[in-house]
């Protein structure tokens, strides 16, 4: 039953893997921004409640793949181009890998900053309250007591912001990251077998998004333990 | 001895939410083992007179000592009252307990992470210990056997008893407890009552906001009778209860003893008398 590769389908496996790698990686650095700007947007500062505004909208608003070629061609034009006026000529080359880990990192950073904005608002307060009248610090309430519920809060949300993210990654191609996307795309031009192997990738995004949410099922009992009514 | 300060001193205490003034100069002093019940109707600031003893709400004047260490204020550039030094509040909290209406257990830790959370992460101590003395305390509040359990398996009354046994575990000098009994069903009201009247037989010094005027009368050593943000009435519970002076606070008191006479909270202030059963 399985589709003749050609001798290609190891070339995919290993796609396979990049995507996951740039998929896992993006998401880590959406964490970290989703983190930041939640802090930022449900802070007292004005300036930081500002910028975090600002950074949710510009995502909102430019086309992914247009974020992804800007980062790409552009930083480095403007780098150098900048760097030449001021009479030191540099050299800039982005690694594909590391342009789209950052791109993909900022665009669902912005939605993770959402998801956790309403974690953090989730936890509740009456806990927060009781924490720092035992005499614990702000920082202390946080680390004990708020940052272990806002996984629980964020977890639905943040799988959703992966699945999302893990097919995204199918944009990197454009940059010439030879995640599973091109690699479909070069096995396609040499076997000139368009429907086996865009259905075979289709299937193995499919298995990605599968056992994520099995995963996802789990890491949610994980953090309710306890917390709903048995 | 004459010369040792008292537990906890407020002076003139005044805050105001807004335009809307909920304290109008608010003091008390509660000398060691002291029990103070702090009654009133509903919303003339008893639960924004304990939340500004312990700083969840900051006042906008007046002065607080626990044990004679004075909580330093100051004002911002705007004249807005804060505490001068964070740390000191974090410090004067900790040796404040306080047990709230609405329990506020932290729902992702057992009911021993609970209690033990706090001595082990505030004062440092070490966990073996700390673990062996939330053993005993859970023990002496009637909640051994769900001491690995979540609190969301509890009973409001069993989550009440393990909240105040987190307080207890700080050793506290004075204990803060706003309505403990008001969020719970009438007939777990008892055991939570119980626990509280075993620690003023212990000679803890305790400030309570209740409703339970029978709890009140039986285990206060001093009542005030709070109104509108002023101190309306105050003296020994013989006094408030049996000849108050003020026309308001007795009007008060016969509504609320007539509730505590016929209805729910009857049965529960019996139960106080009756011995433990478990
Ligand atoms: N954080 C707050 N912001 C605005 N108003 C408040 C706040 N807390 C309490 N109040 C108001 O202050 C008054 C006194 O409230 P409270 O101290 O809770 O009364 P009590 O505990 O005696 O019922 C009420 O009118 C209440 O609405
Ligand atoms: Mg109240």
């Amino acid at each position: 039953m399985l589709p003749d590769l050609r001798g290609y389908g190891w070339m995919l496996w290993e796609g396979l893997q990049l995507t996951l790698l740039v998929g896992l990686a993006s998401l880590l650095l959406a964490i970290l921004l989703g983190l930041l700007g939640a802090w930022a947007k449900l802070g007292a500062s004005r300036i930081a409640r500002g910028i975090a505004g600002t950074y949710t909208t510009v995502v909102r608003g430019v086309p992914e793949l247009l974020l992804i070629l800007l980062v790409f061609y552009g930083t480095p034009t403007l780098i150098q181009n900048t760097a030449a006026r001021w009479g030191t000529p540099v050299y800039i080359n982005l690694d594909p890998f590391v342009s789209g880990v950052l791109t993909l990192g900022f665009i669902y950073g912005a939605f993770a900053t959402e998801v956790f904005r309403g974690a953090f608002l989730a936890v509740p307060p009456g806990q927060i309250e009781a924490a720092r009248a035992c005499g614990m610090s702000r920082h202390l309430t946080f680390r004990r007591i708020v940052l272990p519920q806002v996984w629980r809060f964020a977890l639905p949300g943040l799988g959703n912001v992966w699945m999302v993210l893990i097919k995204a990654t199918a944009l990197i191609s454009v940059i010439q990251l030879d995640e599973l996307m091109r690699k479909t795309q070069i096995a396609v031009g040499a076997t000139k077998l368009p429907f086996t192997f865009y259905f075979v990738a289709s299937l193995m995004y499919l298995g990605i998004t599968v056992a994520s949410m099995l995963l996802q099922q789990r890491f949610e009992a994980m953090a309710n333990r306890g917390v709903r009514r048995a | 001895m004459a010369q040792t300060a008292p537990a906890l001193v407020v002076e003139d205490i005044h805050k105001a939410f807004g335009p809307l003034e909920v304290l109008k100069g608010v003091s008390l002093s509660a000398a060691e083992g002291d029990v103070i019940a702090l009654i009133g109707a509903s919303g003339s600031g008893k639960s924004t007179l304990l939340r500004c003893i312990n700083l969840l709400e900051i006042p906008d004047s007046g002065r607080i000592r626990l044990r004679g260490e004075p909580l330093e204020m100051t004002r911002d550039r705007r004249g807005q009252s804060r505490p001068a030094n964070w740390r000191q509040v974090d410090r004067i909290r900790s040796r404040l307990g306080m047990v709230f209406q609405s329990f506020n257990l932290w729902t992702h830790m057992t009911v021993l992470q609970n209690v033990i959370e706090a001595p082990v992460h505030v004062l440092g101590k070490p966990k073996r210990e700390v673990s062996e003395q939330a053993m005993a305390l859970l023990e002496k509040v009637g909640i051994a056997d769900k001491a690995s359990a979540y609190p969301a398996h509890l009973s409001g009354g069993q989550q009440q008893r393990a909240a105040i046994a987190r307080a207890l575990a700080m050793e506290p000098e004075v204990m803060l407890f706003d309505e403990p009994t008001s969020a719970l069903d009438p007939e777990l009201v008892g055991d939570v009552l119980r626990v509280m009247r075993q620690l003023a037989e212990e000679g803890r010094t305790m400030i309570i906001v209740t409703h339970e005027m029978g709890f009140a009368r039986e285990v206060s050593s001093e009542v005030i009778y709070l109104h509108q943000g002023r101190i309306e009435e105050q003296g020994p519970p013989e006094q408030v209860f049996g000849s108050p002076r003020s026309e308001r606070c007795r009007q008060f008191l016969a509504s609320h003893l007539s509730r505590d006479r016929n209805g729910p909270t009857a049965a529960a202030v019996a139960a106080v008398d009756q011995p433990t059963a478990s």
